[in-house]
């Protein structure tokens, strides 16, 4: 469904990604590991147009387009097919959550307000916050804010949702939360793209595991073969460094 | 020496308070169009064409080290020159308040367009990314959603703005503009230079309510439009 090829992105002399391949079908979630500064999350923004490659093809349903000399007509038409979920939530601070998530239908897509607030109510109930609907953000804990920001995501109904490392803000008790709704989006069926540092949580959910190292695709395949069975030596220093930290957390 | 006349201190009230008009307007069409050109030069500054930016920077430099009273008089007497040699127009015998209202626009847009850049500039990025990755464009994430907060922010400092070029409005008279301060010149020479006292101080107790009136209505224009400052 989505396919991006041969991704190259440089930040003045810094080579962040050099030639990364990605797809991803429906239904998939794809959960994108690596050290910091592997570049998954330059990934994930080029695929949602907010970084622009330097070089690279995009593949989306029958669109197909490259995208450096994308055009901004194009790049509207992908993000009518995605949505993002940020780090630090970005939810709109003049807006209350229900208006946070209805502004995608109603501003971005002319769906009329009532049948807009129909929609976002079940966004929020989604994710458990029907209760704080005409709250602002700045009322809502983290935790809150991030779900928030997956109702909004998920109101717009995506072909594909990126999610870039959607709990590392949060506290860590307001991780689970954010998580639980993430894995039900995986049950229903929904299409992820997913960068996170959260182990445990990849291994849940993951259809296909990317292993990224210095802006490349190490490694890649179902989640069980990457966590048990990695074949290059990157991928295994990795686990090792990470994975004991997870049983302290456990 | 003549005692201070309390009497005409009161009485002349009446004669100039028919003149706030003239203030009034030089202060609501530089308002106007001061907004408009500082959103330009603003729109400049923050954009990615690196000549417009320099030329925006250059303007807002020139025009902070040039008085007012200078500018008041290179627009009055300069503009109608420059129009009658190059464009061929002759303007000399437009109203006042038109040279009066493009000389504090140009005075004004200044100040204003760093007002305005720094307001956008306090505007997380973010929430701008946000709208576009759900399907805005770029224009309506910038109106619906940049735009809104920007004002708040940029209020009480466009109020300062608002409120000096109020008092540098009172320069208009200058050139022969009759608003309040003219009108109040035009008393004390009527009376040969007496009761000037009373005259300007009336127009200064004028000027305190117009700027605590102000100041009101910009205070009460920024909490409405904060309410989603208010934490829980």
């Amino acid at each position: 469904m989505l396919k991006v090829k041969n991704i190259y992105k440089k930040y003045k002399q810094e080579e962040v990604l050099k030639g990364v391949d990605i797809t991803v079908e429906k239904g998939d979630v794809v959960v994108v590991l690596g050290p910091s500064g592997s570049g998954k999350t330059t990934l994930l923004r080029c695929m949602n147009f907010l970084e622009r490659a330097d070089q690279g093809e995009m593949e989306f349903d029958t669109i197909s387009i490259d995208m450096h000399k994308v055009s901004s007509k194009e790049i509207g038409k992908i993000r009518q097919k995605t949505a993002f979920v940020f780090q630090n939530y970005n939810l709109f601070q003049n807006k209350t959550a229900l208006e946070n998530v209805t502004t995608g239908l109603i501003v971005g897509r002319g769906i009329v307000k009532t049948k807009a607030v129909e929609i976002g109510m079940k966004a929020l109930e989604k994710v458990g916050l029907a209760d704080r609907a005409s709250f602002y953000p700045s009322q809502l804990s983290g935790g809150q804010q991030q779900r928030v920001g997956i109702a909004r995501a998920i109101a717009v109904e995506p072909d594909v949702i990126l999610f870039d490392e959607p709990t590392s803000a949060l506290d860590p008790e307001l991780v689970g939360e954010v998580l639980a709704v993430i894995k039900q989006l995986a049950k229903e069926g929904k299409t992820m793209v997913i960068v996170t540092h959260e182990m445990k949580f990849a291994a849940d959910v993951a259809t296909n595991v990317v292993f990224m190292a210095d802006g490349k695709i190490v490694e890649e395949g179902p989640p069980k073969e990457i966590f048990l069975r990695p074949k290059e030596e990157r991928t295994k220093t990795f686990l090792r460094r990470i994975l004991p930290q997870e049983e302290y957390n456990i | 020496m003549r005692p201070f006349s309390l009497q005409f201190l009161v009485d002349v009230f009446p004669i100039l308070l028919p003149f706030l008009s003239a203030t009034l307007a030089v202060v609501v069409g530089t308002i106007f169009f001061g907004s408009i050109a500082g959103g330009l030069l603003a729109w400049a500054k923050e954009g990615s064409y690196q000549l417009f930016q320099r030329l925006a920077q250059a303007y807002t430099y020139i025009i902070r080290c040039t008085p007012p009273i200078v500018l008041l008089f290179i627009v009055f007497y300069g503009l109608p020159k420059f129009c009658l040699e190059v464009l061929d127009t002759n303007i000399n015998d437009y109203d006042k308040l038109f040279f009066v209202i493009i000389s504090f626009t140009l005075l004004f847009a200044a100040p204003v367009s760093e007002v305005m850049r720094s307001a956008y500039e306090a505007i997380d990025h973010g929430q701008y990314e946000a709208a576009v990755s759900i399907g805005l464009s770029p224009w309506q994430a910038f109106f619906h959603i940049v735009l809104p907060q920007a004002t708040v922010v940029a209020l009480p400092n466009f109020g300062n703005s608002v409120i000096s070029l109020m008092k540098d409005g009172s320069l208009a008279y200058t050139i022969g503009f009759i608003d309040l301060i003219g009108k109040g010149q035009l008393i004390v020479s009527m009376n040969y230079g007496a009761y000037a006292m009373e005259t300007y101080l009336a127009l200064a107790l004028i000027y305190l309510m117009l700027t605590i009136g102000m100041e009101k209505l910009f205070l009460w224009i920024e909490q409405r439009f904060s309410r989603h400052k208010q934490a829980a």
